[in-house]
C-alpha cells in the first residue's frame, strides 16, 4: 500500500517515471585505446559530470561493436541470455565452415578463418548507399531516394542480414543459417547483397525525383 | 419604352449600404508579435550533384561498389558535412543570441518583437 502510494506521489512530482541524466553530463569513455588517445580532453573533462557506463560495455577483446549490436537485434522478448548463446553458436558455425575450407584445399592460404572479422566484413558489404522514401506530391507518391546516415545504414544492413536468416525452414536452426548468409554477404554475393544492389538499382531508375526530398 | 441593359451594366453595382452590412473584424487587423519558423528549415535537397555523379557510375559499372570508391565516399562526405552544418545551425538557433543585423531567424526576430509589440 505504501509503495503504491510512494509511486503515485512520485509520478505527480516529476511528471515521469524515468529517470534522466541532465543536459550536461557526458558519455563515459570506457574502452582504453579512447582513453590514451584523447589525453587532452580527458583533462578537460577531470571537471565534467560523467554518465555510469553501461552495463555491456566492458573493454574486452571479446567484445565488438558490431558484435554486440547484433546481439541485441537477435533479441527477443528481452531474452538477452538466448541470443548471445546464438551469436556464439553463429561464430563457431563460420568458424568450421572455414577451416574446414582451408583442411579441403591446404595451399590455398587466403581463406579467412576469424569468424568476427567475417562478420564486420559482412555487415561492411551489406550496407546501402541510398534508401528510399515515398513523399506524396499532388496526390502521387514518388519513391525519392535520400542519402543515409552511417547508423542508419549499419542498421539496415543487420536487419537484412537477420530478416535473409529468418526466412528458413523451420528444421534449419538460426545460427545456421545466420551463418551462411554473413559467409555469402562477406565474400560480396547472396541474397543481402542481391537486396541491396536491387535497392541501388531502384534509387537509380527514381533518380529524377531527387530534388523532390524534404525535411 | 424599353431600356437596354447594357446601360445599367456601365453604372455598375451600387455599393452596399454600410449601416445595413457593418463591417466585421474576423481576423485581428494588425500584425502578429511572433513568426513561425517554418521559413527557416529550409530544403532538405543537398548533394544533388554527387548523386548524380555517383549513379552515373554505378550505371556504368553494373552497381558493383568496389570500382566507385571514390564517387561513394565523395557522395558521403558531402551529405555529412550538410548534417554537420545543419546540426550547427540549429544548436546557434536554439542559442538564441541576438545580435544587430537585419540577417535575423526566427527565435532572434521573436525575441525583439517580444520587446517592441504592436500596440492593443
Amino acid at each position: 500500500m505504501s509503495w503504491s502510494k510512494n509511486i503515485s506521489i512520485n509520478t505527480w512530482r516529476c511528471g515521469r517515471l524515468m529517470s534522466m541524466y541532465p543536459q550536461h553530463y557526458v558519455d563515459p569513455i570506457y574502452k582504453m585505446e579512447d582513453q590514451c588517445s584523447k589525453r587532452t580532453e580527458l583533462l578537460r573533462l577531470s571537471h565534467i559530470p560523467i554518465k555510469g557506463a553501461l552495463n555491456n560495455s566492458s573493454d574486452t577483446i571479446f567484445n565488438g561493436e558490431i558484435k554486440q549490436k547484433m546481439v541485441n537485434y537477435i533479441t527477443k522478448n528481452g531474452e538477452g541470455f538466448l541470443s548471445r548463446k546464438l551469436m556464439a553458436q553463429t561464430l563457431e558455425m563460420i568458424k568450421r565452415t572455414q577451416l574446414e575450407g582451408s583442411y579441403i584445399s591446404p595451399g590455398y592460404n587466403k581463406t579467412e578463418t576469424d569468424a568476427e572479422s567475417l562478420l564486420i566484413q559482412a555487415v561492411e558489404n551489406c550496407r546501402p548507399l541510398l534508401q528510399l522514401s515515398s513523399i506524396k506530391r499532388g496526390g502521387v507518391k514518388y519513391h525519392v531516394p535520400i542519402p543515409l546516415t552511417n547508423k542508419k545504414s549499419y542498421f539496415l544492413a543487420m536487419k537484412w542480414l537477420l530478416d535473409a536468416s529468418r526466412e528458413k525452414d523451420r528444421k534449419v536452426s538460426l545460427p545456421e543459417k545466420l551463418a551462411w548468409e554473413i559467409l555469402d554477404a562477406a565474400h560480396g554475393h547472396g541474397r543481402v547483397i542481391k537486396k541491396k544492389e536491387e535497392l541501388s538499382r531502384q534509387c537509380e531508375s527514381n533518380r529524377a525525383y531527387a530534388h523532390y526530398r524534404w525535411s | 419604352m424599353r431600356i437596354p441593359g447594357a446601360l445599367y451594366a456601365a453604372r455598375g453595382r451600387a455599393p452596399q449600404n454600410e449601416k445595413e452590412v457593418p463591417f466585421q473584424e474576423i481576423l485581428p487587423l494588425r500584425l502578429k508579435n511572433t513568426v513561425s519558423g517554418k521559413a527557416d528549415s529550409g530544403s532538405d535537397v543537398a548533394c544533388l550533384q554527387e548523386m548524380g555523379v555517383l549513379f552515373a557510375c554505378l550505371k556504368d559499372n553494373e552497381f558493383v561498389e568496389k570500382y566507385c570508391d571514390k564517387e561513394i565516399s565523395r557522395f558521403q562526405k558531402c551529405y555529412k558535412v550538410y548534417m554537420d552544418r545543419k546540426f550547427e545551425a540549429k544548436k546557434t538557433v536554439n542559442q538564441g543570441i541576438v545580435q544587430p543585423g537585419s540577417n535575423l531567424n526566427y527565435k532572434q526576430l521573436n525575441k525583439y518583437m517580444r520587446r517592441f509589440p504592436n500596440p492593443q
